[in-house]
């Protein structure tokens, strides 16, 4: 993860990552000359002596064909290795392309013994190069097990193939011979049934990996969507060609065993192939461009986020810029250890999967958010420029502020629950505590003023008629209060039930309009009740002569309004406003109307 | 008289009973929740429960519902449901299914043993009976345009009595008039009020809780 601007944003190990970085440019950059020497060379020979026993030595197309696509999988690796973070492609196709004209150079009839032995190793290694190469395409990087076994076991085949080729197979003895049928300076030891046998299990190993290779890029294809398949398939579809081609050769081959450059068919097949590769190469160009238009537009997304950028701006703005309608920011909100959205909201740490890949942003050490994306840009965080990191930041601010928000209301909400619950508690409290001890109480001051009757103590009597009279005031007292504090049928029988029974004992005319059938959230009610209370005591207090009350269902919200014909109200009903404002609710506090708006559902 | 006596409150419920027994009046069972009441009642067969509207679990309206069982499954059962709370919703919820041989009164009048005695034995003779605290809240309510403003002060009298729940026989008692009399007055009101005539004395208590409530 290479920072170049010198921000603090992460970067380990800057020096040494440099210098390896630097090391393997150069060779790269040598790449370019070799590759055009071998591909002029190629076609030195091919033209001159290697005329009959190449495929490029047979027409000008097959000439052109050749070393076209030779050339274009070394330019193509070369685009691709110095403008994507995955470089492995591009040298994977470098190499490719290197190897691709060993063929050309086993045919080099009465050339070098030596150059044609090593060409002859080495032109095995070109299929399982490019099998890498689409297989890790794009990130560079072999994902789930089939993948790296195939792989695996290409390299391995061909390493097997070619060591057997050089220590056992005597070009003399070879009945299959046609492109080099005299040198071979590794041979160990004749040994042609053995030579015979690596000859043609090479082939049926090689259409069964070809056929691999074509069933893992069909898979990813029909796996993976939207961006993530847009990078894949310019490279996909000329390596399902190009895997065809392999296995039409050996199936040709099993009908003619001898190879013949001559023969319509074998050379049909060879150039569906060079057309294959070249469309590979150009595939990996296109891809590559694309894909540095996307992160240079990622780069200037900043200039595209206004002054006030509403929160998820740049999620949006980062979202178009690649094309990836799927890109989700998280960012870390240390305090609450825990990732939110930019609104603020709880949101699961993203992570990498099926076609998508995670960049992790990091600030003075410090995370700062986790980015979600499309797995054919692998790697975000070097195109994000100053800019785009003050807009993150920004934002990662906003979010916090925004979480902060959401907790203050939840406590907010809390509190009024709180205070709610213990308003029907205390009121639990009245009837079950002091009214039932007061009942027992009037019941003995009843025994008692019977027993002093009966006594003909007429003086002790009437004291206890007075305290009889004293409790059965105070029981009413009591009843009062404890309907004040929170009815009983308001939780039991509902909003409606509770505003009839306050208007019977309202001081003034109330009338109720209630068009919201059905019950509602407790903490709602609960609201709506008290704010109908208090307006009403509230209006009689204002010498009003009467009230309107209405509650209103309007799609998710209560809409109670409470209307007087008193004198203008003073008071702010700020305790209202707070109890509604718990909610999310809207309170319209005018001088002789409330109205408040409850969300409740 | 057989009364079965249901309320969670121990020293209540004993006071209740002794009260009771000290007006010569039977009490075969009782119950400490909704479920004891009605396995009460359906064993002893009273002629009255006596239930606390405020039972365990909830301690809410539980006595409630167990007397609108009671009525709904043993009809020669009367109910008389005590309550702290002066709710009108209560009382018209509890009469509305089944308006006869049921009543209720606010708990503190249980230790008027008259006023029981009385509650009880109109319940047993099948009538239905509502606390007069609950009627003069309901007939005092305020109103914008009065309805009850076209009786006169009799009239009103005679009103919050059928509320109450009171025949045409208990009013003319009370007011010192005859039975004809009372029957002029609920004949003017219920013309006066528009209310449908009744012939069921049941009906027209809830005719008119229902009138006063609306």
């Amino acid at each position: 993860m290479a920072s170049t601007d010198g921000a603090p944003w992460a970067c380990h190990n800057r020096a040494v990552t440099r210098a390896l970085i630097q090391r393997a440019n150069l060779a790269r950059l040598a790449a370019g000359p070799v590759g055009v020497a071998l591909g002029l060379g190629a076609l030195a020979v091919a033209q001159g002596p290697g005329r009959f026993t190449t495929y490029a030595g047979r027409s000008g197309l097959t000439a052109t064909l050749t070393v076209a696509a030779g050339l274009a999988l070394v330019a193509a690796g070369l685009v691709t290795a110095f403008s994507r973070p995955a470089r492995r492609i591009g040298d994977l196709a470098v190499l490719a392309g290197l190897v691709w004209f060993a063929p050309v150079w086993v045919g080099w009839d009465k050339g070098p013994p030596l150059i044609r032995s090593l060409a002859m190793l080495a032109a095995g290694f070109t299929f399982p190069l490019l099998v890498y190469l689409v297989v890790a395409y794009p990130s560079g990087r072999l994902q789930g097990a089939a993948a790296r076994t195939l792989v695996a076991a290409a390299y391995l085949e061909a390493t097997v193939v070619a060591l057997g080729r050089a220590l056992f197979r005597d070009p003399f003895f070879d009945p299959g011979c046609w492109a080099n049928c005299t040198d071979n300076r590794f041979l160990l030891r004749s040994l042609p049934g053995l030579a015979r046998a690596i000859e043609v299990a090479d082939r049926w190993f090689t259409a069964a990996a070809a056929a691999a290779l074509v069933a893992l890029c069909v898979w990813r294809l029909l796996r993976d969507s939207g961006p993530a398949r847009r990078v894949l398939l310019p490279v996909a579809l000329p390596a399902i060609l190009l895997a065809a081609t392999v296995v039409a050769h050996v199936v040709a081959l099993q009908r003619r065993p001898l190879e013949d450059p001559s023969d319509s068919a074998f050379r049909t097949i060879f150039v569906i192939g060079c057309v294959a590769v070249i469309l590979l190469a150009a595939g990996l160009v296109w891809a590559t461009i694309r894909s540095r238009f996307q992160r240079r537009a990622v780069a200037r997304i900043a200039t595209s986020l206004g002054q006030a950028p509403p929160p998820g701006s740049v999620q949006a703005a980062l979202a178009q810029a690649i094309g990836d309608p799927e890109l989700q920011i998280a960012y870390w909100l240390p305090d609450a250890r825990r990732h939110v959205d930019a609104s603020g909201r709880p949101v699961a740490e993203p992570v990498a999967g099926p076609g998508r890949a995670v960049t992790a942003l990091v600030r003075d050490g410090h995370p700062v958010a986790v980015v979600s994306h499309t797995a054919a840009l692998p790697d975000l965080e070097p195109e994000l420029g100053a800019a785009v990191r003050l807009a993150l930041e920004n934002e990662r601010l906003q979010a916090e502020a925004l979480a902060q928000l959401d907790q203050l209301r939840a406590s907010r909400v809390r509190i009024v629950e709180t205070g709610d619950s213990e308003r029907r508690r205390l009121e639990r409290d009245l009837h079950d505590g002091a009214q039932q001890r007061l009942l027992a109480l009037s019941y003995d001051l009843r025994l008692a003023r019977a027993q002093a009757q009966a006594d003909g103590d007429p003086q002790t009597g009437s004291l206890l008629t007075e305290a009889t009279d004293q409790a059965q005031a105070t029981l009413e007292e009591l009843r009062e209060l404890a309907h004040g504090i929170c009815p009983a049928i308001l939780a039991e029988a509902g909003l409606a039930a509770a505003l009839a029974t306050l208007a019977d004992a309202a001081p003034l005319p109330v009338q109720i309009q209630d068009e919201a059938a059905g019950r509602h959230p407790a903490v709602v009610e609960t609201v709506a009740y008290l704010l109908v209370a208090e307006a009403l005591d509230d209006a009689a207090g204002r010498d009003a002569s009467h009230a309107t009350v209405s509650v209103v269902q309007d799609g998710g919200r209560l809409v109670v309004t409470v209307q007087d014909d008193g004198t203008d109200r003073t008071s702010s009903m700020v305790q209202l406003t707070d109890r509604v404002g718990a909610l999310e609710g809207r309170l319209a506090v005018e001088p002789t109307r409330l109205r408040a708006e409850l969300p409740c559902g | 008289m057989r009364v079965v006596v249901a309320d969670d409150v121990l020293l209540t419920r004993e006071g209740i009973v002794r009260l009771l027994r000290d007006a010569n009046i039977e009490v075969v069972a009782e119950a400490e929740d909704a479920q004891g009441l009605l396995h009460h009642v359906r064993l002893a067969r009273p002629d009255v429960a006596l239930v606390d509207i405020r039972m365990p679990p909830t301690h809410t309206d539980e006595g409630l519902v167990a007397a609108q069982t009671i009525r709904a499954e043993h009809p020669q059962v009367g109910v008389l449901v005590l309550s702290q709370y002066v709710e009108p919703s209560y009382a018209l919820r509890l009469i509305q299914e089944h308006p006869e041989r049921v009543g209720y009164l606010l708990k503190e009048r249980v230790f008027d043993i008259a006023t029981v005695v009385d509650a009880l034995r109109r319940i047993m003779d099948g009538e239905t009976v509502i606390d007069p605290t609950i009627v003069s809240r309901l007939v005092g309510r305020r109103r914008r345009q009065d309805p009850l403003a076209v009786l006169t002060e009799r009239e009103r009298q005679v009103l919050g009595l059928i509320a109450e729940g009171m025949s045409n026989r208990a009013i003319a008692a009370r007011l010192y008039v005859t039975e004809r009399t009372v029957e002029a007055h609920v004949t003017q009101i219920f013309q006066k009020l528009h209310l449908p005539e009744s012939p069921d004395q049941h009906r027209r208590v809830l005719a008119v809780l229902a009138f006063l409530r609306a």
